[in-house]
């Protein structure tokens, strides 16, 4: 899967690692875009029901009535068609830099989840991009720690990777303001995609999350999970200090990892159904997840929508 | 309970390896860094209190293994009532021979019955067990059953007295030595008076006749009187052992003479004259008329008959003169120079200290040249005459002069004040530390004093004589002289000083060279003839929980103590239980929070 003709690597289907070892955010980002692009059959984003767009070369699966039949006669050669839609996207990208995020459970071997949600933000910030959507940035820990404005123009991207290469763990968690200075960014309907692990206050995130929702904007969560999260291992016992609040607990995961693994999975659960229920699309990550799984994933069209 | 391998219990402390790595693990561990500790904290909250006690059952689940699987490999036995059969058992049999278990009950001998219930006893016995034989007056037997069996049927009542008490704790060090659970059984006609104090701990049955004892009248004691007997004839006491109250002739034969008679109660005394004897050694032979017990029925008793001293007394002061002067009116004294009173002259003397403490010297040099090996010395304080030696016990001394041997010896100390020497013999002088005088002595103003000047000047200063009694294996002390002890054809050299038990009753004659110098008559222990038996709250006051049967009920019981019931197999099934739960715990204990959030759910 990792490889496409003629033995090269497809960089948005190797190991996040491996990826980040290639070089800067910026180069690192566009291999991952293009690679996931290669792999696409069609643009996410590009339909087949509005204004022209351009031609691209017939491959099996394409529906037979978007084939230009003219081209056929002319050059006995299959191309089908594709549209633009009528109005470019507004996106805002929301990315939670606190001191959670800066956590691995496997130095070396796993990148910090901060940094996966970097690279992941630029993939898709470029993706959306690419297809001349209007896309922005908010960082935020405790507070909003920095915005760069919704734009359609291709320079935005050098911004963006900016900003993105300059966000450094923060202290705690408050995602309210930040998803409320989206309100204020994005004056139209548009997209939210919102990267956090979710140790947060989840009442209020909720509500921010639900409000963005009645203001008719579409909104996508992309929890962001250390697989050391997800489960806990190790025979010894240990004392184990939340690097936000410094609650602790002592345990040894031996006993507790089945039992705590339910629990993660019971609050995912919760998560995604409370998030459903408002009609905001979830998606759970993990950081040893290939960018190119989770660009499919996340800008695959809503079900029914 | 009792263990097979006793030495294993140490491994208990290994039961304590759980309770310390569970402290152990109680240290502060190391700190890691975790942001997701909300749902750690989620699911300990939910889950603590089960976890919790899940961790307590493992500890007592696997504490208790540890002590389940250590007292298996110790072996457990625990004692078993009514099966049948027995387990490998430490067995001590103690059979009471003693002269009284020669008694005819209901035409039976009583050694009889017990021989019997031992035998049967013997039949239940296994080639696992561990067997001993006590008895009286021999050491205690260990063998099989055949050995055991052949002691038994060559058993005779013995002389030689048995203290139940005695055999009781002798039975319990035997078994106790061995590793299988022990017990102790004695077979007795348990009289009250061979009982004594013992607590053992292998459990004691105790198997006595269902027959009440026969009434007895038995010879306790042949008293001579003052000794030696003078030519002129003497009377001899004796006194009737036995509670039946019965009246019984006493006869009394002397050196071959015609036989004298008496009349006399158990319980009581009879006096008996003899004829006038030549100067010699004398046996007297005292019988009674026959009964059930034969073994008291009669008695030998040695007499010395020896002309009275002849003894001069002007210079022993006005009290120890008026002493021989009643010795003389009583022909126990004749007036002559073989035994000084009061200086140091003639063959024998008794010397006195000196009124004037001036004189102590010149007295010393004649003792001296004499060869005396004792000198007189300081003043000492006052006290109370011992107990054992030839003086009169617990007489008073308000003043003494201190015995100094003269060389580095101190031998002849016949009396002692406090545990000084105060009279004492060298040769043929007899020092006395105090005069006959009441102001050092109250001795002069006692009835003690007469026999004491008696015993002085015609045993003491003449040679004594030693005419001893005891009982059948009894330890005797004989006189420092004794070289040899002599009963019949028996010979025994023997060390002067040193304790001799007279393995028969009899008269035995000490020897000192080629001379008799004494006597030791032995007959059996007076307490063999009260036959009066003990109740049994008696014996299990005095034996704390012993059992008390007949001798019918014997074979049964002998090993009911011994029957015991082997704990290794339930311990190891235990041991398989725990190992299972402690499995179950531990795998439970790693799914419980699976089945938790699905039963929280439901």
């Amino acid at each position: 899967m990792a490889l496409a003709q003629g033995g090269r690597a497809r960089p948005d289907l190797l190991d996040p690692v491996e990826v980040a070892r290639l070089g800067g955010l910026e180069v690192t980002t566009a291999g991952v875009v293009e690679g996931f692009l290669t792999g696409l059959h069609r643009s996410p984003r590009r339909g087949f029901s509005v204004e022209f767009a351009e031609h691209r070369m017939y491959q099996p699966g394409d529906e037979l009535r978007y084939v230009d039949w003219k081209i056929l006669g002319r050059n006995d050669r299959l191309y089908v068609k594709q549209f633009e839609e009528e109005t470019n996207l507004r996106a805002m990208l929301v990315l939670d830099t606190s001191a959670s995020m800066a956590w691995t459970g496997a130095p070396g071997r796993r990148l910090p989840k901060l940094d996966y949600a970097t690279r992941l933000v630029a993939a898709l910030s470029l993706v959306l991009l690419r297809q001349r959507d209007a896309v922005g940035l908010i960082t935020f820990d405790d507070a909003v720690r920095s915005q760069t404005p919704a734009r359609a123009r291709l320079s935005q991207w050098r911004l963006l990777g900016q900003a993105l290469a300059a966000s450094t763990p923060g202290k705690g968690t408050a995602a309210e303001p930040a998803l409320r200075r989206v309100v204020d960014a994005l004056a139209r309907r548009g997209l939210v995609v919102f990267v956090s692990d979710l140790l947060l206050d989840r009442r209020l995130a909720l509500t921010a999350l639900r409000f963005l929702r009645h203001r008719g904007h579409s909104v996508l969560v992309l929890h962001v999970m250390d697989p050391g999260e997800v489960r806990i291992e190790g025979a010894e016992e240990a004392r184990y200090e939340d690097p936000e609040t410094r609650e602790a607990v002592i345990l040894r995961p031996r006993d507790w990892a089945d039992v705590y693994a339910d629990t993660v999975t019971r609050t995912v659960k919760e998560w995604r159904a409370a998030l459903r229920r408002s009609g905001i699309a979830y998606h759970q990550v993990t950081t040893d997840t290939p960018f190119g799984h989770v660009l499919r994933d996340a800008l695959r069209p809503p079900r029914g929508g | 309970m009792a263990f097979l391998q006793p030495w294993a219990l140490l491994g208990l402390l290994a039961a304590g390896i759980p309770i310390l790595l569970h402290l152990l693990a109680r240290r502060e561990p190391p700190t890691v860094a975790f942001p997701a500790v909300r749902y750690l904290l989620d699911t300990t909250r939910e889950h603590a209190r089960r976890l919790r006690l899940q961790h307590l059952l493992l500890l007592i689940v696997r504490t208790l293994l540890v002590i389940a699987l250590v007292l298996a490999a110790a072996g457990p036995t625990v004692p078993l009532r009514g099966v049948p059969g027995h387990g490998p058992t430490a067995l001590a049999l103690i059979v009471d021979d003693s002269p009284s278990s020669g008694a005819v009950a209901g035409g039976t001998p009583r050694l009889q019955e017990l021989v019997s219930a031992a035998r049967a006893v013997l039949d239940r016995a296994t080639p696992d067990d561990r067997l001993w034989l006590v008895t009286a007056g021999a050491p205690p037997l260990a063998g099989d059953v055949a050995t055991l069996r052949a002691r038994l049927d060559a058993l005779a009542p013995s002389a030689t007295r048995l203290d139940l008490g005695a055999a009781v704790r002798q039975a319990d060090a035997l078994v106790r030595a061995d590793r299988r659970p022990g017990a102790i059984l004695v077979l007795s006609d348990l009289q009250a008076s061979a009982l004594s104090a013992a607590s053992p701990g292998a459990p004691v049955v105790v198997a006595r006749p269902a027959s009440a004892p026969p009434a007895n009248v038995g010879i306790a004691a042949v008293e001579p009187g003052p000794e030696p007997w003078g030519p002129d004839g003497n009377r001899v006491t004796v006194r009737l052992a036995g509670d039946s109250g019965l009246t019984r002739a006493v006869t009394v034969r002397a050196a071959g003479r015609p036989e004298r008679e008496g009349l006399g109660a158990a319980g009581g005394a009879v006096g008996v004259a003899t004829p006038a004897l030549p100067t010699g050694w004398h046996t007297l032979a005292v019988a009674l008329e026959p009964d059930e017990l034969r073994a008291d029925d009669s008695a030998l008793r040695a007499v010395r008959v020896a002309p009275v001293a002849r003894a001069e007394c002007a210079s022993a002061g006005r009290w120890a003169e008026a002493a021989c002067e009643v010795l003389r009116q009583n022909g126990r004294l004749a007036p002559g120079a073989e035994v000084a009173f009061g200086r140091l002259a003639g063959a024998a003397a008794v010397v006195l200290p000196p009124e004037d403490p001036a004189l102590v010297g010149a007295l010393n040099r004649d003792l001296e040249r004499r060869g005396v090996a004792w000198r007189y010395g300081a003043v000492q304080a006052g006290g109370a005459v011992d107990s054992g030696g030839v003086a009169p016990a617990g007489a008073r001394v308000q003043r003494r002069l201190a015995l100094v041997p003269a060389g580095s010896g101190r031998s002849g100390v016949l009396g002692t004040v406090g545990g000084a020497p105060w009279l004492v013999r060298s040769g043929s002088v007899v020092l006395l530390g105090s005069r006959l005088d009441p102001a050092w002595t109250d001795l002069p103003v006692s009835a003690a004093m007469v026999p004491f000047v008696d015993r002085l000047l015609n045993r003491v200063a003449r040679g004594e004589v030693a005419a001893l009694a005891g009982a059948p294996g009894e330890p005797v002390l004989l006189p420092d002289r004794v070289s040899e002890v002599r009963a019949g054809d028996r010979r025994w050299g023997v060390e002067g000083g040193a304790a001799f038990r007279a393995p028969a009753p009899g008269i035995h004659w000490l020897l000192a060279g080629g001379d008799t110098v004494g006597s030791l008559s032995v007959q059996v222990d007076p307490r063999e003839g009260v036959l009066a038996p003990a109740a049994d709250r008696e014996v299990a006051a005095l034996w704390p929980g012993a059992e008390v049967v007949r001798l019918g009920d014997v074979p049964a019981a002998a090993f009911a103590a011994g029957a015991r019931g082997d704990l290794r197999g339930p311990l190891l099934w235990l041991a398989l239980v725990l190992a299972g739960a402690e499995a179950l715990l531990a795998s439970g204990r790693r799914r419980a929070g699976a089945a938790a959030p699905l039963a929280a759910a439901a």
